[in-house]
């Protein structure tokens, strides 16, 4: 255990009752003042990560350890995290000072400090002057902010957020986007972010873990997991993709769709059946004749900021392309892409044999644009 | 009867000066204030019981068992109490008469408090554990508010059960021991005479005030319910 890491999982198995495990033997390790994000669909077990990390629930197998100590039977009052809760859960007959001020006033501070901090950490979030409102008076927004106060002002080492931006209209959830990820780098504190929304997990986090029935099927950088989906579920789960069966020919060629493609990806067995990714936006779309693709336009949805086109192929496989240029619906048109555009994924790999492959890339130096973690 | 001739105070004045009368109304109000007092506290802990059952079968017995005592007639709670109290061989007097209050009011506050508590989203517990609160400060700062309008309701339905409870106290009372509801029906049975028609209009009036406090407690409660804490 290094000195950055401040929370391990080890081997965690989280049942109840005789049902089928909700989380089966999960390890990661989070550093010290990072922003994690757990992404995954509903029933994942995002929540569940989040109440074993914070003490409402223990593990039933595997231990978790914070700062070097475990911590598997500590009760959550003797823990240095605190939570939003994905309904806020504040206090009803509290007004937002005293909803702030609760750990405070448990943990006995002099009432002066108490003063000065509650009303730092309400300016923190951009609520000065609330002070003495009633919670129902606060809007959604304002009500999800006290919540993050109530977290930071006792200075945990750690801050849970359970979807807290789930229940805000467009707007706002930007708005507090940007405000939690300037909070998070003001204070340092490592924060722990819950959404199934892929853009937010996207545009707010250091480091992604993507969840699907109680595994974590891959964890990195956005860019790491967006541009180099381990498997079809991360694939699909961020962002739109297209994906077709293929096999590997041989080292850097690969063949789908009835054609030969030069690819970037080397490490397979010849022939292996693969899938190929090629992400919607790093199609273009050009006439036939030069296209490296021939499909045929089915409809087309116009996104604000580009097209959404969808087409088919002669062997009906789906090809969505996302355009800033108009197409016609029912004519034939040629979609290109460059070498990098293509991503392969081996079937059924896990995250360490994938992270195994792409070191022996770095290994040999001959492929620059893989990152390694 | 007697014919209407105009207002007057001396029945008033009669009732005032009556000490025996005095020491019943005095008796009365002890009783219904020890024994709401009491049946709150039990009540209350009553449904946390209920509220905190891992079980549901648990659950469900004990709601059961508290309805019981709700729908069975005043007679037969009466009635049983006295076989018990003589078996016990508990003197029958003021005790008697408190204890039964005690127990025929618990069930009420059961009912009071409980939707209370069924209405507090978990997470509120969570919460409060979060921010370091150990079990006494979550009872006491984050429960106990919470559920206090139904403690507040729950304490004057069991007051006002217990002011005018007849049947239960005709039972259990003895040894010179009698409440306003009893004194007034002995006194009724001897004939009539004016000094319990001013007793009523007190009885009145002072029943009028705690169904006005009541209605206060309550437009509190509706106020209170609908505070910050969204539900999903
Ligand atoms: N107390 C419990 N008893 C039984 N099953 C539970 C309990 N808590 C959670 N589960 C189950 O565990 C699984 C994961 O739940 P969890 O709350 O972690 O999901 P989640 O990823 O947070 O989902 P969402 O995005 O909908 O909030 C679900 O299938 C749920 O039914
Ligand atoms: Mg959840």
């Amino acid at each position: 255990m290094n000195v950055a890491s401040i929370i391990q999982f080890k081997n965690v198995t989280k049942r109840f009752g005789n049902n089928p495990p909700v989380l089966d033997n999960v390890s990661f390790t989070l550093e010290r003042g990072k922003f994690y994000t757990l992404l995954g669909p509903s029933g994942c077990g995002k929540t569940t990560i989040l109440r074993l990390i914070a003490g409402f629930t223990e593990p039933s197998e595997g231990e978790i350890w914070f700062n070097g100590q475990k911590i598997n039977h500590l009760p959550a009052n003797k823990r240095q995290v605190n939570t939003v809760f994905q309904d806020y859960a504040l206090f009803p007959h509290l007004n937002v000072f005293e909803n702030v001020a609760f750990g405070l006033r448990i943990k006995k501070v002099k009432k002066t400090e108490i003063e000065a901090k509650v009303k730092q950490a309400l300016s923190f979030v951009n609520l000065d002057g609330y002070e003495y409102r009633e919670i129902r008076e606060m809007s959604g927004g304002q009500r999800q902010r006290v919540a993050i106060a109530r977290a930071i002002v006792n200075k945990p080492e750690m801050i849970l957020l359970d979807e807290p931006l789930s229940a805000l209209d467009l707007k706002l959830r930007t708005e507090m986007q940007y405000e939690l990820r300037e909070l998070q780098r003001r204070l340092g504190i490592t924060f722990v972010f819950v959404t199934h929304d892929q853009e937010e997990a996207l545009a707010m986090s250091d480091e992604i873990f993507v969840i699907n029935n109680g595994k974590i099927q891959q964890s990195g950088t956005p860019t790491d997991i967006y541009d180099e989906p381990i498997n079809r579920f991360v694939a699909d789960f961020i962002g739109e993709s297209n994906i077709v069966e293929g096999k590997m020919v041989e080292d850097y060629l690969v063949e789908f769709v009835g054609k030969k493609f030069e690819c970037d990806d080397k490490g397979f067995n010849a022939n292996e059946p693969v899938e190929i990714v090629i992400r919607p936006e790093d199609l273009e779309i050009t006439t036939p004749e030069l296209g490296r693709l021939q499909v045929r336009v089915d409809s087309q949805l116009f996104r604000g900021v580009h097209y959404e086109i969808c087409c088919y192929d002669k062997d009906d496989n789906e090809w969505l392309v996302h355009s800033t240029k108009k197409a016609k619906v029912g004519k034939e048109i040629g979609l290109s892409f460059d070498r990098e555009a293509i991503h392969v994924m081996r079937l059924g790999e896990t995250e360490e044999e994938f992270d195994r492959r792409l070191e022996t890339y770095a290994d040999k130096g001959d492929s620059a644009q893989w990152k390694v973690n | 009867m007697f014919d209407f001739k105009g207002f007057s105070m001396q029945w008033y004045r009669e009732l005032f000066h009556d000490t025996r009368m005095l020491i019943i109304v005095l008796n009365t109000i002890i009783v219904a204030l020890l024994s709401a007092l009491f049946s709150t506290i039990f009540g209350m802990l009553g449904a946390l019981a209920i509220y905190n059952a891992k079980k549901r079968q648990t659950k469900n017995m004990l709601l059961s068992l508290n309805n019981v005592l709700i729908v069975s007639p005043d007679v037969i709670i009466g009635a049983s109490f006295l076989i018990l109290f003589t078996i016990a061989g508990v003197k029958l007097g003021f005790y008697s008469v408190l204890l039964s209050h005690i127990a025929f009011s618990i069930p009420i506050v059961v009912l009071m408090v409980l939707p209370k508590l069924m209405e507090m989203s978990p997470s509120l517990i969570d919460a409060a554990r979060d921010l370091g609160a150990n079990s006494w400060d979550v009872l006491t700062k984050v429960i106990i508010p919470f559920i206090s309008p139904g403690i507040f309701a729950g304490f004057f339905m069991a007051l006002t059960y217990s002011l005018d409870d007849f049947s239960v106290t005709f039972f259990v009372t003895g040894n010179g021991f009698s409440t306003l509801s009893v004194e007034i029906y002995s006194l009724a049975r001897r004939g009539i005479s004016l000094n319990i028609n001013a007793l009523s209009a007190l009885l009145f009036l002072v029943t009028l005030l705690l169904v006005v406090i009541y209605h206060f407690i309550t437009l509190r409660n509706n106020k209170a319910s609908g505070l910050g804490v969204q539900k999903r």
